[in-house]
């Protein structure tokens, strides 16, 4: 008897766990592919790196404290975990960089545009240098803290500062140009369907 | 504040990184300031369209069956680690828990036995856990259940490092020291993870180990002024220890200490498995905390 009510204890404990995680942690399994495919590029990479995060943080969830941001602690896991299979190329680290300084004497900050498409958003996106690319895109698409980017991407909150507010500057540059280049072949369609005449844009 | 200091911490606005104060002088010059509020808006919208864009992109879309999938295996490997899933316990298990209730009731007498064999006989060989009285035990296992099993301690635990440097020595190394010895420790016992937790007031350094799908904790905890007396005598790293082993809340618990430490394992392992454990463990433990005690 004392075994049976002893199996029926641990039964309901892991019963109560699971109920837990599953309440705090599986509804991000949408956010974290997201994640996951950016840093993979494959999307059936990507299904292994969400799997292996979240068997991780099933395992240490006595270390996630209730009531906080539970999206972004799972992130953390999933860059520690991506570390580990790709090591040397997460030691990223901001070299001379001759975009930087054009960008620190930026006075031009261009509109948004307003007409681009998703994809067009996507490559200006992919455009930027990596360590842009992923600090915008946990801070304005996975809307984390500057603290869970810091904790996830292991550099100071400065850092992330710095490498967020150059990034939107750059991605408004890229959509610009995108734009530009856009406006200037509807000039060049619209010139040559009407009277032949075409007019260079600087 | 002027508009360069605004487009200085705009980015961080949008954020919801500044206090209430910031946000609060950020309102006002965006009222006051027509081209800092059209500035303010293009960010907003370059979020609102990255998001967008990132969010609706067919390749980021999960497929449909994978979170079902991943709900189930997951949760199987939940249940895969209780013994429940493993059909009705056999008879003589349930007779041997009878038998480890008694013996849990004339625990004292029969350490003291042994401590008399052990101290008069072989006084090279560890102290039994003597002063280890059932409050400490009732705390390890009451670690052991809400920390390792339930994961609800209403102190978040810390990294083992960290509380070495910060509660108690011994706790420095002490991972490395037990992982070191792995050749040692049964076949399938599988270390999971490491900390410093606290429990009803109480601090250990908590390793978790997996053995026989059950999770196994090993705990040391600072017992000074616990039975601790002046005429304790070092441990001294010998092959086998004088090791109690009893049974609290349907919880297997084998301890022995040292001068100013006792350590536990924990499980709801048969006896004779955490018994098992503990003694492999027990010598590695006992010189890695004797030497830190006398170096302190």
């Amino acid at each position: 008897m004392l075994g049976r009510t002893a199996n029926r204890e641990t039964q309901q404990r892991g019963d109560d766990r699971w109920a837990s995680f599953e309440s705090e942690a599986m509804p991000h399994i949408a956010s974290l592919f997201r994640v996951a495919n950016w840093l993979t590029r494959d999307r059936s990479e990507a299904e292994d790196l969400v799997q292996e995060t979240l068997t991780e943080a099933l395992t240490s969830f006595h270390r996630f404290v209730l009531g906080t941001n539970c999206r972004a602690w799972l992130i953390a896991i999933m860059y520690h975990r991506q570390s580990k299979r790709r090591r040397t190329n997460m030691h990223l680290h901001l070299v001379s960089d001759p975009q930087e300084r054009i960008l620190e004497t930026l006075i031009y900050e261009p509109s948004t545009p307003q007409d681009v498409t998703d994809e067009e958003v996507l490559q200006a996106l992919e455009r930027l240098p990596r360590s842009y690319q992923e600090v915008v895109t946990l801070a304005d698409v996975e809307e984390m803290s500057y603290k869970e980017i810091a904790i996830a991407l292991d550099i100071p909150v400065g850092t992330v500062m710095s490498r967020l507010s150059r990034g939107r500057k750059l991605l408004r540059v890229e959509l610009a140009s995108y734009a530009q280049a856009r406006g200037f072949a509807r000039r060049l369609t619209a010139d040559s369907e009407g009277e032949g005449i075409r007019h260079e844009l600087p | 504040m002027n508009c360069h200091e605004f487009r200085g911490i705009a980015d961080s606005y949008l954020s919801n990184e500044l206090s209430v104060e910031g946000n609060h002088e950020i309102i006002l010059h965006v009222d006051l300031c027509p081209s800092c509020r059209i500035e303010l808006s293009a960010r907003r919208e370059l979020r609102s369209i990255l998001r967008n864009a990132f969010v609706n992109a067919p390749q980021n879309q999960v497929r449909q069956n994978f979170a079902r999938e991943l709900s189930t295996q997951l949760r199987e490997n939940v249940h895969a680690n209780h013994p429940a899933s493993q059909g009705p316990v056999p008879l003589n298990v349930i007779g041997r828990a009878w038998l480890a209730v008694a013996a849990c009731l004339i625990l004292a007498a029969v350490i003291g036995v042994v401590m008399f064999r052990e101290l008069v006989l072989t006084p090279e060989k560890t102290v039994a856990t003597q002063s280890v009285g059932g409050e400490l035990i009732e705390s390890a296992v009451g670690d052991h259940k809400n920390c390792a099993i339930k994961f609800r301690l209403a102190e978040k635990p810390v990294d083992l490092e960290i509380a070495g440097r910060q509660f108690d020595s011994v706790y420095i190394n002490l991972k490395n020291s037990i992982l070191s010895q792995q050749e040692n420790l049964p076949v399938d016992a599988q270390f999971v993870e490491a900390h410093s937790c606290v429990y009803e007031g109480r601090r250990f350094a908590h390793v978790v180990f997996k053995y026989h799908g059950r999770l196994v904790s090993v705990l040391v905890t600072n017992a000074s002024g616990i039975g601790a007396g002046s005429d304790r005598k070092p441990a001294t790293p010998v092959q086998s220890s004088v090791i109690a082993s009893s049974q609290t809340d349907g919880f297997q618990v084998a301890g022995f200490e040292t001068v100013r430490h006792a350590i536990f394992v924990v499980s709801d392992l048969s006896e004779a498995e955490n018994l098992a454990l503990a003694r492999a463990l027990a010598p590695v433990l006992l010189e890695h905390i004797s030497h830190n005690e006398s170096s302190t």
